[in-house]
C-alpha cells in the first residue's frame, strides 16, 4: 500500500534539547494510524512538524510523494493536510455554523472585488457554501445544534465540531490530537466508530494521538510509538502489545495500576 | 574630541532614564508576554507625586523620592488587579489587553489634566538636596550636569539591584521560573499571581524612579507617557523580554539620537528613533539579545 | 433640486450648528469603519490611524490646494498614499507578534506628525490655512452610505469570516487553510485607505491643518469609537460613532473629564462587557434572525441537557 505521508529522520531542537529525534515512519493511504507515547514524547511537535507551524530541523517530509516541510501552515492545510488540537481550538463565540462555514472557504473562489460588489460570482459559489456547512454539519450528526455558540456546546460536541471542521478542507489525511481527551468510556466508543465512519465516507487517512489505549488498539490499523522524541517501536497493535520495551516503557506503567 | 565626550555624557543620562523604563516595561512582558502600554502614565503619575511630596507635604528630598516610588508601585499593582487580572482569568485576547491598557492611560492622563491642570510644573531647586543644586560638575574639559550624574548613578544602582534580585535571590529565581512557563512553576509550588503582583510592583516602582529623575531633568506634565514610546522601541530594540537588553537598547537608542541631535539637526532625532526601530523589525525583530521563540500548538 | 431642499431643511431642523455635527460624524464614520475592520473584525490594535488620516488630508490638501486638481482626483490620492505606506509597515510588522505591531503603529503616528511638522510646503508645525471648502454634508453623508454598504459587502463574505476567523484563533485558522498574514494586510490596507479619505474629507471641511490634529490623541479617539459601539458590529460601529461625536457638545462644560470618563468606561466595558452597546450583533434583519436562532438553539440545548439529567436520576 502507497503511503500518504512519508516522515524521514524529522528531527527538531529548540535550542540544545531535540524534542523530534531522527523520527521516520510512513501512514498508509486509507489507514487509521496511531502516534503514541507518554507526555513529553514529541507527539504533538510531531503534528506541529507536519502542519507547518514548527519549521524542521533536519529529515523530510513527503505527502503524496511531494516535499511539504517548508511550506507555511495554511498552504499545508490547501495540500490536503488538516487537524485537530489537544486544547480545543474553536472559534469560540462563533456558531457551530459558522465554524464550519469559515472553514469551507475554499470551496469558493470569489476574489475581494467580487464579494464587495456583490457580483453573480459571489451569490452562486456562496449558496455552494452554505450548503456544503449544512451537509458537513447533518452529516457529523449536529445538524441540530448548527446555530449554538461553539462556547455553549458540551464537551463531546465541540470535539465533534472541530472534526467537522477539519473535514470541511476535503483533507486527504487527518491529524486528530487526543480527540478523546476528558471523554468518558461510552463517549470514547462513539468517537472510535465515528473516526471508522469518517474514514470510509470521506475516503481519506488518519492518523491519531492517543492515550486512550483502547481507542488506539480498537481502532488503529498501525502504531507508531515514542519516546523522549525518538522512536521506541513501529507495527500493528499485537505487535506493540507484545513489545516488551513498549510494555516497560509506556503499556508497563498503566498495567501497574 | 570635547563636544563628543560632551554627547556622550548627554547621551548616557537620557540613556538611563529611558533604561528605567524599559525595563520597568520589559520586566512585565517577560512574565505575562504583554505591553502594559500604560507604563507611561504611571511613570507620570511618578513624577507628579514626587513634586506633590516634595513642594506640598513638604518631605525631605530623600523620602519623597522613595514614597512616590512606592506610590506608583502600588498604582500599578492596583491597576494589575482591576485592570488586567479579570481579564487574564477569562482568557482574554490579547487584543482585550491592549484596548484596556489604552483606557486605563487616557483615564489617569486625563484625570491629571482635569483635575491639577495642564500646565508643567517645575522642581524648584531650592527643595533639591544641596549637591544637586548648582549647574554642573567639571570633570576635566567636561560639564557634567550634577542631575544627570545623579540620574546615571541612581539608576545604574537600580538596574545592578535588580539584576542581583532577579539573578540571585529565591524570589528572583522564582519570577524567572513564571516566566519561563507559569503553569509548570505553578506546579513546583510558585504562587503565580504573587509572582504577577511582585512583578508589576517592581515595574512600578521602576516607573516612579524613572518618572521623578524625568520630571526633575525637564519638567513634570501631563502628557509624559508620550515618552516611553522611546522606551519601547529601547525595548524592541534591546530585544523584548530581555532585561540586559532593554538596559542595552536604551543606551545605544539615547546615544544615536543624541549624536544625530548634536550632529544633524534635533528635529531629525525622533525619527530616527523610527528608523532605527523599523531597521531592527526588517533586520533582527527579537532585537540585539532577544531570542527567538515559536508559539506551541 | 438639492439645494433648495438642504436650504430648506437648513433653516427648519437642521442648523448649521446640527449639520456641522452631522458631517463631522459622517467623516468620523468613515475612518471608524476602517478602524472597525482592523480592531472590531480582524483584532489588530493601531496605535497610529491619525497618521493614516494625516496622510490623506495632506495629499488631498496638496492635489486641491497646490496642484488644482479636482477634489474627487484627491481623495482618491489621499486614500491611495496612506493605503501604500499601510502596505509597507504590514510588510514589515504583521508577521511578527502583535506588540511589535502596536509600537510600530506609534512610531509611525508620532513620525509622520514630526515629519509633517518640519516640511513647510504643507505648513509645518503652524500649520495650513485657507483650504478650500469642497466637503459637503451630502459628499459625507453619500460616501457614508457607500462605505457602509461595502464594509458590510466585505464582513458578510467568505473573507470577512476569515477576517474573524484571524480574530478569534489565528493558529485554527491556518489549520483551515486560511493565509493569515494575506487577511490582516487586507484589513490594515483597508482601514487606512478609508483613514485616508476621512482624513482628505476633513481637510477640506475644516479649511486647515495642523500636524497636531493627528495625533495619538485623534487614533484612541477613533478606536474608542469602535470599543463603545463593540467590536466586531457594524451597526455598533455607527451607533459609536455617532454617540461619541455628538455627545461630546453636550459635555463642553466638562471637557477635560469627557476623556477621563471614556478612559474608564474603556477599561469597564473591556472587563464586564466587550460587546459594547450592541452585543457584538447587528441591527439588521438577518443580524436580528440570526440571535434569535442562537437564543432558540442554546435553550433547546440546555432543556435537552436538564431532561437527560433527570432521566439519569429516575
Amino acid at each position: 500500500m502507497s503511503a500518504i505521508l512519508e516522515v524521514k529522520g524529522l528531527t527538531k531542537r529548540f535550542g540544545g534539547l531535540a524534542a523530534v529525534n531522527q523520527v521516520s515512519f510512513r501512514v498508509a493511504e486509507g489507514s487509521i494510524s496511531g502516534l503514541i507515547g507518554p507526555n513529553g514524547a514529541g507527539k504533538t511537535t510531531i503534528f506541529n512538524l507536519v502542519t507547518g507551524v514548527y519549521k524542521v530541523t533536519e529529515g523530510t517530509i513527503e505527502f503524496r510523494g511531494e516535499s511539504i516541510q517548508d511550506l507555511e501552515p495554511y498552504k499545508v492545510a490547501d495540500k490536503g493536510i488538516t487537524r485537530t488540537f489537544q486544547n480545543i481550538r474553536l472559534f469560540k463565540s462563533l456558531s457551530a455554523r459558522d465554524n464550519v462555514l469559515i472553514a469551507c472557504h475554499m470551496s469558493a473562489k470569489y476574489g475581494l472585488f467580487e464579494s464587495i460588489f456583490r457580483l453573480p460570482r459571489y451569490w452562486k459559489e456562496e449558496k455552494v457554501l452554505r450548503d456544503k456547512a449544512e451537509s458537513l454539519l447533518e452529516i457529523m450528526g449536529l445538524q441540530d445544534r448548527m446555530d449554538v455558540t461553539a462556547n455553549n456546546l458540551p464537551y463531546g460536541l465541540q470535539r465533534r465540531l472541530e472534526i467537522t471542521r477539519a473535514l470541511a478542507l476535503d483533507p486527504k489525511l487527518l491529524l486528530l490530537d487526543e480527540p478523546a481527551a476528558g471523554m468518558n468510556p461510552d463517549e470514547t466508543v462513539q468517537l472510535m466508530r465515528l473516526i471508522g465512519e469518517v474514514r470510509d465516507q470521506f475516503k481519506l487517512s488518519v492518523l491519531v494521538i492517543e492515550h486512550h489505549m483502547d481507542l488506539i488498539m480498537g481502532v488503529c490499523e498501525h502504531i507508531h510509538v515514542l519516546n523522549f522524541g525518538c522512536t521506541l517501536a513501529d507495527g500493528s497493535p499485537e505487535d506493540i502489545a507484545n513489545d516488551p520495551k513498549v510494555v516497560e516503557a509506556y503499556l508497563g506503567a498503566e498495567n501497574d495500576r | 574630541m570635547n563636544q563628543f565626550l560632551q554627547q556622550l555624557v548627554n547621551g548616557l543620562s537620557i540613556g538611563s532614564i529611558y533604561a528605567l523604563m524599559a525595563v520597568g516595561y520589559s520586566l512585565v512582558y517577560s512574565i505575562m508576554n504583554f505591553s502594559n502600554f500604560a507604563h507611561g502614565s504611571v511613570i507620570m503619575l511618578g513624577a507628579y507625586l514626587g513634586f506633590f511630596l516634595l513642594t506640598l507635604v513638604g518631605l525631605p528630598f530623600g523620602l519623597a523620592f522613595f514614597l512616590a516610588a512606592c506610590g506608583t508601585a502600588l498604582i500599578a499593582v492596583i491597576l494589575e488587579r482591576l485592570a488586567y487580572k479579570p481579564l487574564r482569568d477569562r482568557n482574554a485576547p490579547f487584543l482585550y489587553f491592549i484596548i484596556t491598557a489604552m483606557g486605563a492611560s487616557i483615564f489617569i492622563d486625563n484625570s491629571v489634566i482635569a483635575t491639577i491642570g495642564p500646565t508643567p510644573k517645575t522642581f524648584p531647586t531650592q527643595l533639591l538636596p544641596s549637591f544637586l543644586q548648582s549647574g554642573s560638575i567639571k570633570l576635566g574639559a567636561l560639564d557634567i550636569g550634577r542631575i544627570d550624574l545623579a540620574m546615571f548613578i541612581i539608576t545604574a544602582v537600580c538596574l545592578v539591584a535588580l539584576v542581583l534580585f532577579i539573578d540571585f535571590t529565591k524570589l528572583g529565581k522564582a519570577i524567572q521560573a513564571t516566566a519561563y512557563n507559569m503553569k509548570a512553576s505553578a506546579l513546583m509550588g510558585i504562587n503565580p499571581s504573587f509572582v504577577v503582583i511582585l512583578v508589576f510592583a517592581i515595574g512600578g516602582f521602576l516607573a516612579g524612579i524613572a518618572g521623578v529623575l524625568y520630571g526633575m531633568k525637564y519638567q513634570v506634565f501631563p502628557q509624559m507617557s508620550g515618552i516611553t514610546l522611546k522606551s519601547f522601541i529601547a525595548a524592541v530594540f534591546g530585544g523584548l523580554g530581555s532585561l540586559p537588553g532593554a538596559m542595552l537598547g536604551s543606551l545605544l537608542l539615547a546615544l544615536i539620537e543624541t549624536f544625530v541631535s548634536g550632529y544633524v539637526s534635533t528635529q531629525m532625532r525622533d525619527i530616527f528613533a523610527f528608523c532605527i526601530l523599523i531597521a531592527m523589525l526588517v533586520i533582527r525583530p527579537s532585537g540585539i539579545m532577544g531570542k527567538t521563540s515559536e508559539d506551541k500548538a | 433640486m438639492l439645494s433648495q431642499v438642504s436650504d430648506f431643511l437648513g433653516q427648519t431642523v437642521f442648523t448649521v450648528y446640527i449639520q456641522q455635527i452631522i458631517v463631522m460624524t459622517g467623516i468620523n464614520l468613515i475612518a471608524v469603519l476602517g478602524l472597525s475592520i482592523l480592531t472590531g473584525f480582524t483584532g489588530l490594535f493601531s496605535f497610529g490611524h491619525g497618521g493614516f488620516m494625516a496622510i490623506g488630508a495632506y495629499v488631498a490638501a496638496i492635489f486641491v490646494a497646490r496642484l488644482r486638481l479636482p477634489f474627487a482626483l484627491a481623495i482618491l490620492a489621499g486614500a491611495l498614499g496612506a493605503a501604500l505606506v499601510s502596505l509597507l509597515i504590514g510588510r514589515l510588522t504583521l508577521k511578527l507578534k502583535g506588540d511589535y505591531f502596536c509600537i510600530a503603529t506609534m512610531g509611525f503616528g508620532e513620525a509622520v506628525r514630526i515629519i509633517l511638522n518640519n516640511v513647510n510646503y504643507v505648513g509645518g508645525a503652524r500649520g495650513w490655512e485657507s483650504l478650500p471648502l469642497l466637503t459637503n454634508i451630502w459628499l459625507v453623508l453619500g460616501l457614508d452610505v457607500v462605505f457602509v454598504v461595502l464594509t458590510w459587502n466585505l464582513i458578510n463574505s467568505r473573507h470577512g469570516r476569515n477576517l474573524v476567523a484571524v480574530r478569534e484563533e489565528e493558529l485554527a485558522s491556518q489549520m483551515a487553510g486560511i493565509d493569515v498574514f494575506r487577511y490582516k494586510m487586507i484589513a490594515l490596507v483597508a482601514s487606512a485607505a478609508l483613514a485616508g479619505v476621512a482624513g482628505a474629507l476633513l481637510a477640506n471641511y475644516l479649511q486647515f491643518l495642523r500636524p497636531t490634529m493627528f495625533n495619538m490623541g485623534k487614533s484612541t479617539d477613533l478606536t474608542i469609537m469602535v470599543i463603545f459601539g463593540g467590536l466586531g458590529s457594524i451597526s455598533g460601529t455607527i451607533a459609536g460613532t455617532i454617540l461619541l461625536t455628538g455627545l461630546p457638545e453636550f459635555f463642553r462644560n466638562f471637557a477635560q473629564w469627557r476623556l477621563v470618563v471614556y478612559g474608564l468606561a474603556v477599561i469597564v466595558i473591556m472587563v464586564g462587557r466587550p460587546q459594547g452597546v450592541m452585543g457584538g450583533f447587528e441591527l439588521t434583519p438577518s443580524g436580528v434572525r440570526k440571535s434569535l436562532a442562537s437564543r432558540k438553539a442554546r435553550l433547546a440545548l440546555e432543556a435537552e441537557v436538564r431532561a437527560a439529567e433527570r432521566e439519569g436520576k429516575a
